[in-house]
């Protein structure tokens, strides 16, 4: 009896932006605002940063603040040197975030303030997930879904998907489901932080489609 | 009518509309704001009312009665948020009270949820029946006259939550705060493809000339919208290139100082012959669309701004635009990429000679611009977003729902 494939099914998520009503008009206020400040606003501000899609100067928006209206490069960079993937708690995740602070804070003790209108606004978001209706039943019907589908979906199943399993869905379905343990590999091998959402995509569908043309290549012969 | 949408607005936003549409399934929404004609909260009721409908939401929507003393007091109100300086005195506050109680006897208040848009009707909570009641503030609150904030607060902490459309307009709150921008709808008569034909016949009307480049700007005549420091910016360009400004608005039931701008504005013009000041009539869409796409370069110099559709508008339409670095703009321009934001005169005067020296540059802005509104600022992402608050509201406490 032929075995029965799982497809692959394509969710999405869309964010509901809201308010901690927190801000922080200088790095000592940032700082502070991050210790306390719930474990929503750390995941909005850090993992979700990709999101945004058009702006990947830096990989989350504290560094990008710091850059951009506090002129704190330095800090930037080393804000933007932590992976948030790297931890196993959004406590952990914190506690490096304050720690990078708090060393640049001894090293630069009087950092500038951002101009009114400028302060870092804590945010947290409500997300709703919902199935778009498509799915992939083979590696080309997943090339044609990765290449068209939306943004919010690669998304939610390359970065998301990271928080709930470890690792994106697309690599897993690929290594679990259909045994290909070397393309699972390449798509895991995608820097995150190096490409915008659309860079992503492309990067995916790069892979899937060498894949798909060795295996046409070779149906019917031994590999 | 939502198919009218496939193909414009993201996939994705569509789906989720009928999801939404459909757990809220013959429930009651009701909108109340204060007028049924001009400015941007009336035009957006006015497209999604229909739409929530045909999602299968009972939608209603409903505009407070006011006299002139009453939309004089809450200009003031409107303007303290923005940072005036105003003096609301204690008689004024009860007026403002009294004219919503009156209001609450003559608009039935139950519904499943409850929109009331900006402060005209916010002490209408003090009425609330049923349901979830949202306050939406489209003004830039971000520097408030504080005892005027505060006044306000105490009507604000009785809603479920509020929405605000960007985040620096937040306040500490005990209640929920949501940002979610507002929205253009790609398929109303401002916002739809023209023909050459319809863009001439308006040209000709309005007595545009459309021989030489042409620098707009369109909304109320309002000291926020800083329309003589567009006409000097015009000036410092005009010594360089040959252009013709336009400066179109229409005027609004709820605003009674446009008409004092409107004539500083024509005094200011001096008669040049090249800046065209028009007043349009309320419901004068495809007159604006038409200069819109007529245009070479859109301007929204505001000095406040609560988010400025305008500049989406514009951005729909692949018009390279120059926005005030101010209250929504900056969500909708990204500086240097899908158009240019200003502090200044000096500043909007460099960036349009950049546009008008460099049509590609022009062209490429314009066409990111276009892109970048179709993914955030459409009609159907705002109904979603509402949609959704509506839902989580219902569902306290979980940060993710999945559907």
């Amino acid at each position: 009896m032929e075995k029965i494939i799982e497809p692959f099914e394509f969710k999405q998520c869309i964010s509901i932006l809201n308010s901690t009503g927190r801000k922080a008009k200088n790095l000592r206020e940032l700082r502070d605002v991050i210790a306390i400040v719930s474990d929503e606003a750390i995941f909005h501000h850090t993992y979700q940063y990709f999101l945004k899609g058009h702006i990947l100067e830096y990989t989350n928006d504290f560094a990008h603040w710091a850059s951009e209206s506090l002129e704190e490069r330095v800090l930037s960079e080393h804000l933007s040197n932590i992976d948030p993937y790297d931890f196993k708690t959004i406590d952990d995740l914190r506690s490096e975030l304050l720690n990078v602070i708090d060393k640049y804070i001894e090293r630069f003790p009087e950092p500038r303030e951002a101009i009114p209108g400028d302060e870092f606004y804590f945010n947290e978001t409500v997300t709703l997930i919902f199935p778009v209706g498509i799915i992939a039943m083979n590696l080309a019907e997943f090339l044609i879904a990765i290449k068209y589908i939306d943004v919010g979906s690669i998304y939610y199943h390359f970065y998301e998907a990271r928080i709930r399993l470890g690792v994106d869905d697309f690599s897993k379905w690929m290594e679990d489901v259909l045994g290909k343990r070397k393309l699972a590999g390449r798509v895991r091998a995608i820097d995150p932080f190096m490409h915008s959402i659309e860079g992503i995509r492309e990067h995916i569908a790069e892979a899937v489609e060498k894949e798909v043309r060795e295996d046409m290549e070779f149906t019917g012969i031994e590999r | 009518m939502i198919t009218q949408y496939s193909g414009i607005a993201p996939k994705s936003d569509l789906l989720l509309l009928q999801k939404l549409g459909e757990i809220l399934n013959n429930r009651s929404f009701l909108h109340i704001n204060s007028t049924r004609t001009g400015g941007g909260v009336a035009e957006i009721l006015q497209r999604m009312i229909p739409l929530l409908k045909e999602l299968g939401i009972n939608a209603r929507w409903e505009v407070i009665e006011g006299n002139e003393k009453f939309f004089e007091i809450t200009k003031k109100i409107h303007n303290a948020l923005q940072g005036n300086v105003e003096r609301i005195t204690n008689d004024m506050w009860q007026q403002h009270y009294e004219v919503n109680r009156e209001n609450s006897e003559k608009i039935s208040l139950y519904a499943d949820a409850v929109v009331i848009h900006d402060p005209q009707p916010i002490p209408l909570v003090e009425f609330k029946k049923n349901g979830k009641w949202i306050w939406r503030c489209h003004i830039d609150v971000s520097n408030p006259l504080k005892e005027i904030y505060n006044y306000l607060s105490r009507y604000c902490e009785k809603y479920d939550a509020a929405i605000f459309s960007v985040a620096k307009f937040t306040r500490a709150m005990p209640i929920d705060e949501f940002i979610t921008p507002p929205s253009i709808d790609p398929i109303s008569e401002k916002n739809r493809e023209l023909t050459d034909g319809e863009i001439k016949e308006i040209s000709e009307r309005l007595q545009i000339p459309i021989d030489r480049p042409i620098i707009l700007q369109v909304s109320r005549f309002d000291r926020f919208k800083d329309p003589i420091g567009v006409i000097k910016a015009y000036r410092l360009v005009k010594r360089y290139n040959d252009c013709i400004l336009i400066l179109a608005g229409s005027p609004a039931t709820d605003d009674p100082e446009g008409e004092i701008v409107l004539n500083e504005v024509k005094e200011y013009a001096a008669n040049d012959p090249d800046i065209h000041v028009l007043l349009l009539p309320p419901f004068s869409d495809r007159e604006i669309n038409a200069l819109q796409r007529v245009a070479t370069i859109v301007l929204q110099k505001s000095l406040k701004e609560g988010f400025g559709l305008t500049v989406s508008e514009a951005m729909w339409k692949g018009k390279p635009v120059i926005g005030g670095a101010t209250g929504g703009i900056p969500l909708q321009i990204i500086h240097g990429v899908t158009g240019f934001l200003v502090h200044s005169v000096e500043g909007t005067a460099f960036r349009v000679r950049q546009f008008l020296n460099n049509p590609e540059m022009a062209k490429r802005m314009g066409e990111k611009g276009r892109e970048y509104v179709r993914n955030n600022f459409l009609i159907t992402r705002q109904i979603r977003d509402y949609l959704a608050i509506w839902y989580f509201m219902e569902n306290k406490g979980k940060n993710i729902l999945e559907l």
